[in-house]
């Protein structure tokens, strides 16, 4: 096995256009592969990142999000005091009763007006979320029209600058902080105080809680104390549950397209591939009727030049893979039709993806080279030798 | 003229190569093709709006309603000629997946206003008669096998509607009559909602058809002074601004299906080169005969690559064929999510001329290399 892999090996480089050109045409695919999936990974690691371990969100019964979700404010003091939710140095409940509407502000790039999401937040909020740094000013003051803007909100949107002043909902509000949230999706945000958001937008009642718990693992009696409850029509959900599923829809989407889309490129590249082996089979065919000839079974001439096109599409996929890799981090944004709001993410491409892009190439080239290898070994060694 | 039966019978020496050439740039070609027409189904449904049709809706965002009062005091703007009304239900069939736009209109002045809306006389009486009545555009119809007559159920998907579901008759199946009206929607009488509605009375945005479409500005900005300084602040636009808002939602979708045509056209290219460069080092013995025996450089050229061309033209009729007969006439919408999409004639010719170009491009290396040959050296060689 070692001396015919060397040889295919070596053959390999003794035609290296014909091996390049191969093998680059295996690169685009990878290249466009790790690349749409880039996006289904950052967009859904954006908004898996809003949640955190030991939070839960408590929405209406059949709520998919917040947007449809309703909580009365009856209904909240009676959450607020359940035991499994955490306490402050004051013994306040670390909960945070939310609203979420979209508000229209035009973007940097084109002008064009984008749907932002505007959360309306209790002061516990900044808390409870511990991602939460401020880049810029400082929290907003409860009972202020004052609001706080995430990072990625301020590039993509105008105005939203530290110090202006931003008017919707016919009010002005002034922006007096700018916070980083590890990329998560409330980086997309603006947020205001929760009791002045409600009357501005004619509302009437909160649209979720976001509470932290004792304890993750208070998480199942939290759940059960609120289905209990007959007076809440509410449920609660895992944070982190809650914005995978937020993701789900988009994510399949761009994962259904990028697959889709590179499935049918690497039957083209396939071809590419086997049209090169085939080649190199009937360049070879003395020198494979000679090793026939030798002894080496019709197995291993079958393995030796599976092997030799699948180490040449491994170079295309780690040259496509490092084609890829300059995305990564390029922020872009697309809007979550669960929320019907804009969110920035970025590119982000992990070990993982690379792994599938190089397992992607793998087999692209054994499938290629299947057909070429089979008929390497089926060759009659009689008429092989004769050939010149 | 005379060398075409020459090229044919040297793009047969090998048939199995030949055809995994032609397979993948029609391979190419399907993809390039298939993804130009989802472009060209965005820019369509925004090129072909109305001129005399204005959008009305809340300044702060869409999402957010107006009292029906706005209708009288736009009515009241001069150079408005007409007006409707329609309000997003966001509706649930049987699951959240199912996902598709249904929107509750006023009837009888949507369908004047918006002649894209295509449906029989019959169809459009009994649609307007019956208040639970709904009409579905021909693709939803197609995707969730409705016909007229059919019982479709909607559960409530934003609380503002009440709790209970809402049940629907389809009284007509529409076809579309202009891509400024897509045929994935589902449309219903405002009223009926509104009786069943917590807050009664409120239009999610309007549509002016106005006299003069030059006067498009003057009468925008006449409707949103109307509403300056009060609670529900107005913003009015084209219905072509209306529709490019919902375009580019999607993030830079140009940018993101441009690159992967690009990346497609170069792969084949790789693939297409490879292949001719392949075929002529093969054929290095019979080319220096060639020369030999008179031929000139410039006839071996366009020889080579006269094949090359050939090869790749057919492959991408091929794809672009391909392309048509399967795309088209499939609905491939996702879910309302994409307009529809079709291949059209253009998009064929693009394709076929995309294949000629990689077959021309591809060919050139190798078609220099055969025609530069040194006769000597290539006759001295073996295989």
């Amino acid at each position: 096995m070692g001396l015919i892999s060397s040889y295919n090996l070596r053959s390999m480089t003794v035609r290296k256009g014909t091996a390049a050109m191969t093998a680059m045409g295996i690169a685009m695919v990878v290249a466009v592969f790790v690349m749409t999936l880039a996006i289904a990974q950052g967009f859904r690691s954006t908004l898996v990142a809003s949640g955190s371990p030991d939070n839960a969100i408590v929405l209406r019964k059949s709520a998919t999000s917040e947007t449809v979700s309703a909580v009365t404010r009856q209904e909240l003091p009676l959450v607020e005091a359940l035991p499994q939710i955490a306490r402050d140095a004051d013994r306040h409940p670390m909960a945070s009763p939310e609203l979420v509407v979209i508000i229209a502000l035009p973007r940097t790039t084109n002008d064009q007006p984008a749907n932002v999401p505007a959360r309306g937040v209790g002061p516990k909020a900044f808390t409870i979320r511990d991602r939460i740094r401020f880049v810029e000013g400082r929290p907003l003051t409860p009972g202020l029209r004052e609001i706080n803007v995430g990072r990625l909100a301020t590039q993509r949107f105008k105005g939203l600058t530290l110090g202006s002043e931003v008017r919707f909902a016919n009010a002005n509000w002034k922006v007096v902080g700018v916070f980083a949230a590890d990329d998560a999706s409330f980086e997309s945000e603006v947020w205001g105080d929760v009791d002045l958001m409600i009357p501005a937008f004619q509302r009437g009642e909160y649209q979720s809680v976001t509470v932290k718990l004792t304890d993750p693992s208070a998480f199942e009696s939290f759940q059960a104390a609120i289905a209990a409850d007959p007076r809440l029509q509410l449920t609660a959900q895992r944070e982190q549950d809650y914005y995978a599923e937020q993701s789900r829809v988009m994510t399949t989407v761009i994962r259904v397209f990028g697959t889709f889309v590179t499935l049918i490129l690497s039957i083209g590249a396939m071809f590419g591939a086997m049209n090169t082996m085939y080649a190199a089979v009937a360049y070879r065919t003395r020198e494979i009727g000679t090793l026939r000839a030798l002894g080496f079974s019709q197995f291993t001439i079958v393995s030796a030049f599976l092997a030799e096109s699948t180490a040449l599409a491994l170079v295309g996929g780690v040259v496509g893979c490092l084609l890829a890799l300059p995305v990564h981090g390029l922020s872009t944004g697309t809007t979550n039709m669960a929320s019907f709001s804009e969110v920035a993410f970025k590119f982000r491409i992990t070990p993982a993806l690379l792994g599938a892009g190089l397992v992607f190439a793998a087999l692209m080239g054994a499938a290629g080279g299947l057909l070429p290898a089979i008929r390497a070994a089926r060759i009659p060694v009689a008429r092989a030798l004769r050939e010149i | 003229m005379k060398f075409v039966g020459l090229m044919l019978k040297s793009a047969r020496r090998s048939k199995r190569r030949t055809a995994l050439t032609v397979l993948s740039v029609a391979i190419a070609v399907f993809l390039f093709a298939s993804l130009r027409a989802v472009l060209d189904g965005f820019q369509a449904a925004t090129e072909a709006s109305s001129s005399t049709r204005i959008v009305t809706i809340r300044s702060t965002s869409m999402i957010f309603s107006m009292p029906t009062s706005h209708a009288d005091a736009i009515k009241s703007v001069p150079g408005v000629r007409d007006l409707t009304w329609a309000n997003w239900f966001g509706g649930i069939y049987k699951d959240p997946k199912n996902f598709f736009a249904n929107i509750a209109i006023e009837p009888e002045s949507y369908l004047r206003i918006y002649p894209e809306i295509i449906l029989t006389p019959d169809e459009k009486r009994a649609f307007l008669d019956d208040r639970t009545g709904c009409i579905v555009g021909e693709g939803l119809a197609r995707r969730f096998g409705w016909k007229v007559g059919d019982r479709i159920v909607l559960q409530v998907g934003i609380p503002v509607y009440g709790t209970q579901d809402y049940p629907f008759v389809v009284r007509g199946v529409y076809r579309s009559g202009g891509a400024a009206v897509d045929n994935q929607t589902m449309m219903f009488h405002w009223k009926y909602v509104d009786e069943r509605s917590l807050e009664k009375g409120q239009i999610g945005w309007f549509i002016s058809e106005i006299a003069n479409p030059d006067q498009e500005a003057q009468v925008s900005s006449a409707i949103d002074q109307k509403f300056a300084n009060s609670p529900y602040e107005t913003k009015t636009d084209t219905e072509k601004a209306f529709q490019s808002s919902f375009v580019s939602m999607f993030g830079n979708l140009n940018l993101l299906l441009g690159s992967i045509a690009l990346a497609v056209v170069i792969t084949t290219l790789f693939v297409a080169a490879n292949t001719m460069a392949m075929s002529v080092r093969e054929r290095t013995t019979e080319i220096a005969v060639m020369r030999t025996l008179g031929f000139q450089q410039h006839t071996i050229f366009a020889l080579i690559a006269g094949e090359g061309l050939t090869m790749a033209t057919l492959g991408g009729a091929l794809g672009a064929v391909l392309a048509r007969l399967l795309v088209n006439g499939r609905n491939l919408g996702a879910g309302g999510f994409i307009p529809d999409f079709g291949v059209s004639a253009t998009n064929v010719t693009i394709g076929i001329a995309l294949g000629a170009f990689i077959g021309l491009v591809a060919g050139i290396i190798p078609a220099t290399m055969a025609a530069r040959l040194k006769i000597v050296d290539a006759l001295r060689r073996v295989a």
